[in-house]
């Protein structure tokens, strides 16, 4: 981790960064910024003769108690409520992975977990067919599609885009599922997470796959059927009375200039069909240390686990293997 | 109970400490709380722990804290040197494994190395 080249880099493991907005650069601007940032960190890391490159948007594993003990030295009331936290989590996980810390991390997050750990696709996946989706929106929200941006740009029209992703995300997942082993799984997922716009586009699958889900429930609230709790926390917002509210207003910037809300998180895991399960290390002494995205189907969806420090920034946990590969290369548990 | 000399003819760089861990049932497991690395088969260069980045001793690499080798006084970075009396700077990582997992012993009675007094100080706060 290269703390002097803060300034241009945009992953850190505490706290998140701001994704620098390159939306709004010009085009002149935007081809100019690698150069910029090459500079940047020249100037900043002096030392440093090679630009090192961080291809990948989920860093290898490291042991937790180390980051923990490295990360947060010092006694302050925080760093020992972290570090018990980062204690808790080690009884249950071995090894933590640093995820590219943008706007998007949650849903980096969550995606990397979905294809590091699924042992099958879910049926919502498997019985539907998923490309017809972004033409099938129906109702008020049939417009929004249309206004999708997608980070890499590109000429074809948005709900192209979007059904071209769709289909890539299934077949990824489908990959995944039927990997011949750990390491086959492994480099599935690192053709994933180059930080090149494969990952990007599937991280906004899954936010249209939230768009979809909030506005099957939002209709069934009209219709007066019950709905999961968290619905009525999305839809009372201000901000969000609605599902085109809701796109407008929050997810249309989710990877641009904000993060995913908790009451977003529980929207990701219904739309997944998925129990997001987080270990919140700042609430270690409380009941809300660990918590589930949603909380109403942990035992018939699929778990799959998530740390943060502070609800903005979520890195992954490895599961406790006896023996595998680590930072210091095999590594055994005795 | 651990002894702490110092080895004569060598700078003050290394301690040599005496480490005996009780191991802790488990279910069917016998557990000793902590993880190593290296190995003859392993590649030495990725060992934060060692000074010279040839070597390709057993080092342990993570402590469970409140485990049995963290209550007998082990410490990450420590380097194994034997086990029982059974040399381990030699030793395949699955060899020494087997050394420390006998089923038979409950108890490991280790001689590790460690760099410095202050090392450990600072590892151990």
């Amino acid at each position: 981790m290269d703390k002097t080249a803060s300034a241009a880099e945009p992953s850190s493991p505490r706290g998140g960064r701001d994704h620098v907005d390159r939306t709004s650069l010009t085009n002149d601007e935007n081809r100019y910024f690698p150069r910029i940032l090459f500079y940047l960190r020249h100037l900043l890391s002096p030392s440093d003769t090679v630009l090192r490159e961080e291809p990948c948007s989920v860093a290898a594993p490291v042991d937790i108690l180390s980051y923990s003990q490295r990360e947060w030295r010092g006694n302050t009331p925080k760093s020992v409520l972290i570090r018990k936290g980062y204690e808790a989590v080690a009884r249950e996980f071995e090894g933590l992975r640093r995820v590219r810390g943008d706007n998007y991390c949650a849903l980096r997050a969550t995606l990397f977990q979905l294809l590091a750990q699924s042992h099958r696709l879910p049926t919502w996946m498997q019985n539907c067919d998923i490309k017809m989706w972004p033409s099938e929106l129906k109702g008020p929200e049939k417009d929004l599609i249309g206004q999708w941006r997608f980070p890499f740009g590109g000429g074809r029209a948005a709900v192209e885009q979007m059904t071209h992703y769709l289909h890539l995300l299934k077949k990824r997942w489908e990959e995944v599922v039927h990997a011949a082993d750990a390491e086959a799984r492994e480099s599935a997922c690192q053709q994933v997470f180059r930080g090149q716009e494969e990952e990007y586009g599937l991280l906004e699958a899954l936010k249209f796959l939230m768009l979809r889900t909030a506005a099957g429930l939002h209709a069934a609230m009209e219709r007066g059927e019950d709905v999961p709790e968290f619905c009525c926390l999305l839809f009372a917002r201000d901000s969000s009375r609605c599902p085109r509210s809701l796109f407008t207003n929050h997810l249309r910037l989710v990877g641009v200039s904000g993060g995913l809300e908790q009451v977003e998180m529980f929207l990701l895991g219904y739309s997944l069909q998925q129990t997001i399960r987080v270990y919140r290390l700042y609430k270690s002494d409380s009941e809300e240390f660990v918590t589930l995205y949603p909380n109403d189907h942990a035992r018939t969806w699929p778990t799959i686990t998530l740390l943060t420090e502070d609800d903005r920034h979520y890195n992954v946990p490895v599961s406790s293997c006896t023996s595998g590969p680590s930072q210091y290369g095999t590594s055994t548990y005795l | 109970m651990s002894q702490t000399f110092h080895i004569p003819g060598q700078p003050i760089t290394a301690y040599v400490q005496r480490i005996e861990i009780k191991k802790l049932r488990e279910g069917s497991n016998l557990i000793l709380g902590f993880s190593i690395g290296g190995g003859i088969d392993q590649d030495p260069g990725q060992n934060p722990f060692s000074e010279d980045k040839t070597d390709k001793g057993i080092y342990v690499t993570r402590v469970t804290p409140g485990g049995p080798a963290e209550d007998a006084g082990l410490i990450m970075g420590d380097k194994i040197m034997q086990v029982n009396g059974w040399d381990m700077t030699m030793v395949t990582h699955d060899q020494a494994r087997k050394k420390l997992t006998k089923k038979s012993e409950d108890v490991v009675r280790l001689l590790v190395t460690r760099k410095s007094l202050e090392d450990a100080v600072r590892k151990s706060m």
